[in-house]
């Protein structure tokens, strides 16, 4: 366990930050990355008819396996063509 | 430690005190009295406890010499501070003492008490607690990317600040790692030696470069230096660190070949430093508080030191009013180098002259008074003043007289540029600089015709002053 | 949750969607990167589930995860 000492003034939390939020929905392109267990495509079929719905535009991805994280290009991609993401479905 | 006698009566002296040797007769009629002295164990004779390590008088915490104690089982029942007859015939149970005395006079500061001296013991004698937040990183993070990402980094690899490289970063000053530096801007944090630690582990420092930082962190948080306004500003500016006095050379600092440029430790290090104080507690973050439109390459570091053996002239520090034996780190808010190209001129008239014409130019040709400048005057030019014998203040005046032009000349609108001085200064002539304006700093590498110019950010209360320290 | 720590640093907002049975998982995993997505969990099991009862376990969680990407 790698312990650093704090070189800040300590006004912030000291975990890394996640990025801020979208504003809304409507009209982002939002990624479903699929981790490819059973079962969890017809999850994310239905979270998909939700999100456009509401507004949003839907793109699907899925990683190979679900045993490791996803290949360095397929993140690569969802960053490009997306402006958020659901991973899904992990039990 | 225990006390070097378990019953009986000790007396802590010290041979630089006065009334320490208006006693020397008292001490002789105190029989088995034992004297401790403090500074030298030849004093007053060769029978004494020899403490100029000061461990005894840490240990009974002596603030006054001398002290008459009186010991019973091995611990102080009783004591007197300074010469008082009464109260040393009480402790001693011995009348009658000092009769050509008078009844009291009040005796020295003990030496455990001398500032860097009392640091020193603190940090011998208490353990250090090192009171940063502790930061664990995730098993799975590697330090680099962790501390990049928490946002810690001026976009270069910082070295991991752990517990083990800050204590030993800490051993590089006698201060307390909990006292305070100074307060930050613009969150307005309290700095201590420790936090300036952190952040000097994380440039890369080793730990002898840490009292300059120290020093120049003081410096930048002056109220003359004004680094909230520095940090704010859309100008290019940031922090320049000068360093004059023996501890360029203790700690191989860079003042000649390269002496802006990178490839020395200590000269880009110490820069880096401070900036990452400046960022990491002061919480001045390019995108949030800092704000400049371009910025440049010096924020990340400009610090160096002058090359004094070298100069024609008395160092910075010097003309600062510093002993030429005390190093010293001066903070000046600018910029640059801007060039002075000049490899013909071998008349000191003619070498001014060039100097001007690019000092002109500083920040706009039609701009003058707001800002200072520092003219970095490399060897070889400084040999075209050394043997005319110009000093600096004759360079000086000849500059300010070359800087010199009408007034109508520089307002606005004038020569068809909108930017420029007030109409109101259309009547007479502008000097360039202020007199005080105007600095002169002896660096550079043997073999090169060109000197350079650091233009300053704004001057004056709005803007910032050029601060020195003496580094302690 | 590798994958949404990653695009998280490349500033893109995401949530991670599992079973309970993740809770702790996800906790350690979280530790374990230094830095925290935002979860929802959903009901276990998921695999003898009809399809039926896998849409009526998103129509449920559909807000949830709406909320983590603009809450």
């Amino acid at each position: 366990m790698t312990i650093l000492l704090d070189p800040t003034g300590e006004r912030q939390p000291t975990d890394r930050p996640l990025t801020s939020r979208l504003d809304k929905i409507e009209g982002v392109t939002i990624g479903l990355l699929d981790i490819s267990k059973p079962r969890g495509d017809l999850f994310l079929d239905q979270i998909q008819a939700h999100l456009e719905a509401r507004g949003a535009t839907v793109r699907r991805y899925a990683k190979p396996t679900f045993a490791k994280p996803a290949p360095v290009d397929l993140r690569a991609r969802i960053a490009e063509e997306c402006g958020a993401v659901i991973e899904a479905l992990a039990d | 430690m225990p006390l070097p006698l378990t019953d009986g009566l000790l007396v802590v002296i010290k041979r630089d005190c006065d009334t320490c040797h208006l006693v020397l007769g008292v001490l002789d009629q105190i029989p088995g009295l034992m004297i401790a002295s403090q500074d030298d164990p030849g004093f007053p004779h060769d029978d004494v406890f020899d403490d100029t390590g000061l461990e005894l008088s840490w240990e009974l915490q002596t603030d006054t010499t001398p002290t008459l104690y009186r010991v019973a089982d091995g611990a102080v029942v009783a004591s007197a501070a300074g010469w008082h007859r009464q109260r040393w015939e009480e402790v001693s149970r011995v009348t009658g003492l000092g009769p050509d005395l008078p009844a009291s006079r009040p005796g020295c500061g003990s030496m455990i008490f001398d500032p860097d001296t009392h640091e020193r013991l603190l940090r011998q004698h208490s353990p250090v607690t090192l009171r940063s937040r502790r930061v664990e990183l995730g098993s799975s993070e590697d330090p680099y990317e962790a501390m990049a990402a928490r946002g810690w980094s001026d976009g270069l690899p910082l070295v991991p600040p752990t517990e083990g490289r800050v204590e030993w970063m800490l051993s590089g000053t006698n201060r307390h790692p909990n006292a305070v530096v100074c307060v930050m801007p613009p969150d307005l944090t309290e700095c201590t030696v420790e936090k300036v630690a952190v952040n000097a582990v994380m440039a890369g420092c080793l730990p002898e470069y840490l009292p300059v930082v120290l020093s120049a962190v003081e410096a930048a948080a002056s109220d003359s230096f004004n680094i909230h306004g520095l940090a704010a500003t859309t100008y290019f500016s940031g922090p320049i660190v000068i360093v004059n006095g023996p501890v360029r050379s203790q700690i191989g600092m860079n003042s000649g070949v390269n002496a802006l440029g990178p490839g020395n430790r200590a000269n880009a290090t110490i820069g880096r430093a401070l900036n990452l104080v400046v960022r990491n507690v002061g919480g001045s973050i390019p995108g949030g508080i800092d704000r400049a439109n371009l910025g440049s390459p010096g924020k990340l570091t400009f610090c160096f030191a002058e090359d004094e053996e070298g100069s024609p002239w008395e160092p910075l520090s010097v003309e600062r009013g510093f002993g030429r034996d005390e190093s010293t780190v001066t903070l000046f808010a600018g910029h640059g180098p801007t060039e002075i190209w000049d490899q013909l001129s071998r008349t000191p008239e003619s070498l001014a002259a060039s100097f001007a014409g690019q000092l002109e130019r500083v920040s706009h040709p039609k701009l003058a008074l707001l800002f200072d400048a520092i003219v970095v005057v490399s060897p070889e030019h400084a040999r075209v003043f050394r043997e005319s014998g110009w000093d600096k203040q004759r360079l000086r005046t000849e500059l300010m007289r070359l800087l010199t032009r009408p007034g109508a000349e520089m307002v606005r609108g004038a020569g068809g540029i909108s930017e420029g001085l007030p109409q109101s200064m259309a009547g007479g002539d502008v000097a360039k600089f202020r007199p005080d304006g105007l600095w002169f700093v002896h660096a550079g590498g043997s073999a090169g015709l060109f000197s350079a110019i650091l233009p300053g950010w704004v001057n004056g209360d709005i803007g910032s002053m050029m601060t020195t320290a003496v580094i302690r | 949750m590798h994958d949404i720590a990653d695009l998280e640093t490349r500033s893109i907002p995401g949530v991670f969607v599992a079973t309970n049975e993740f809770v702790d998982a996800a906790d350690a995993q979280a530790a374990a990167l230094g830095l925290a997505p935002r979860r929802v969990f959903i009901p276990h099991p998921i695999q003898d589930r009809t399809d039926e009862e896998l849409r009526a376990l998103a129509d449920a969680c559909i807000d949830e995860i709406v909320t983590a990407l603009i809450g």
